[in-house]
């Protein structure tokens, strides 16, 4: 499904116009995104936390010319589903 | 903890004031958006959300296993399971752009980490020793070897017995059978009235002779254990002299370069300009541990030397916590007999002095 379709199905739901449900699910990803630069962690009430989890810098060596390089220390973005979510969509 | 969280009402308010909707509004639409997400993952399975990503609902197979307690085959029934692939900008966002306490903290624990890399560190170092230990023992048998001739040495004498026989006899075959018999036969004749009369005088050779070995074997250990010493104190006079197992793609193109054209490392310049990482000089580290740690080779120390020659003085004494710059080796750098390298090395070691 694609963002046009989930606008549509939440119009619907919120009985709202598209366009405003457009301008704010615009405005959400952007305050979303905006707090996951900085570090923080989101917490979407029954769907679920996104989180930004730091993987430490490690040495990898290539296994054919065993050249040394280090892939730096980065930040990783995680989806971590609630668990009543999480047990619905378990079986379906 | 409360700054790295956003929670679902500070969510909600910073969207009503963004968007400008009143506080409700915006709730109705967060819940809608969760809700209807929700849904749609069950309908369709997949829902992409612009500037966010995608969520998806993955089938997990059955799998069969086996109770641990009664051994008893059963099967973990197949489920779905919710994963979310961040687009593409999100996600360079993120691993970029983060400056918070939470990656500080990370920060300051890799620095506690740090005395543990040192132990790897000297883990690898006794690894080495013991290897080169091992050499010592593969060279113990050896002497052994050599001793083992001397008892075949009767063995060899038998084929003398076979000459004479045939020149007396012109029947040769069954002669040939008894032979080892009469060898056999005198030994035990020998050996028994010795026993009786030098039983102690043999006890005395056998400890006199396991005494030289011991001493033998002391003063082998001792010289090999000043040449450690020696390493450890001034790592480059032994790198000349030891070997290191580099992989054996690289044994096989070093010559054949040196071969084909001793112009081609010159073309190739050195540089210092491209970092693999930077390093903090742990207590009782040193420029050939970094360098055998992130090359392979300790052989390499030079160039880091050379790429941090700004902020030392003296290669053997650096303080603690100095910021270490470890360059990236190319292909001509690799090539320790290079007449840059020699060069290289030599004013590292005037440095020292």
């Amino acid at each position: 499904m694609l963002t046009k379709d989930l606008i549509g199905l939440i119009a619907d739901a919120a009985g709202m116009k598209k366009k405003d449900v457009e301008h704010l699910l615009s405005t959400t990803n952007a305050i979303i995104r905006e707090n996951l630069m900085a570090g923080k962690s989101i917490q979407l009430q029954g769907l679920g936390t996104l989180d930004v989890k730091a993987r430490k810098a490690r040495t990898i060596v290539h296994p054919r010319t065993g050249e040394r390089n280090v892939i730096p220390q980065k930040n990783q973005l995680v989806f971590k589903p609630v668990a009543n979510m999480k047990d619905e969509l378990k079986k379906i | 903890m409360a700054d790295n969280k956003l929670s679902w009402t500070e969510l909600r308010r910073a969207l009503a004031s963004r968007a400008g909707v009143s506080e409700k509004a915006a709730n109705v639409f967060l819940a809608a958006f969760n809700s209807q997400l929700t849904a749609a993952l069950k309908s369709d399975k997949q829902v992409k959300v612009n500037g966010l990503g995608t969520f998806k609902l993955q089938a997990v197979a059955p799998r069969k296993s086996v109770n641990v307690t009664t051994g008893e085959q059963i099967t973990i029934e197949g489920y779905n399971k919710i994963a979310f692939v961040p687009e593409a900008g999100v996600r360079e966002l993120v691993e970029k752009g983060v400056k918070s306490e939470r990656v500080k903290e990370l920060k300051n624990e890799g620095e506690t980490v740090d005395p543990l890399k040192k132990l790897g560190a000297q883990a690898e170092e006794i690894v080495g020793l013991l290897g080169e230990l091992g050499q010592d023992v593969k060279q113990t048998p050896k002497k052994k070897a050599k001793k083992k001739p001397k008892a075949v040495k009767p063995v060899v004498e038998e084929p003398k017995v076979e000459e004479p026989v045939p020149v007396v006899a012109p029947e040769p075959e069954p002669i040939v059978e008894p032979e080892p018999e009469p060898v056999v036969v005198p030994k035990p004749v020998e050996e028994k009235p010795k026993k009786k009369y030098h039983f102690m005088r043999d006890t005395l050779i056998c400890v006199v002779v396991l005494l030289m070995l011991l001493l033998a074997g002391y003063f082998f250990l001792r010289s090999q254990l000043s040449g450690w010493i020696n390493e450890l104190v001034n790592p480059t006079e032994q790198v000349q002299n030891t070997e290191y197992i580099i992989p054996s793609d690289k044994v096989a193109e070093e010559p054949s370069a040196v071969n084909i054209q001793p112009a081609e490392p010159a073309t190739e310049e050195w540089s210092f300009d491209e970092i693999l990482l930077t390093e903090q000089i742990a207590e009782g580290s040193r420029l050939a541990w970094i360098a055998k740690k992130h090359y392979g080779n300790k052989a390499y120390w030079p160039y880091i030397y050379a790429a941090n020659k700004d902020h030392l003085t003296n290669p053997s004494v650096i303080p603690v916590g100095t910021p270490i710059r470890v360059p990236k080796l190319n292909a001509a750098m690799r090539d320790t007999t290079d007449i840059r390298f020699q060069q290289l090395k030599e004013e590292a070691l005037e440095a020292m002095k």
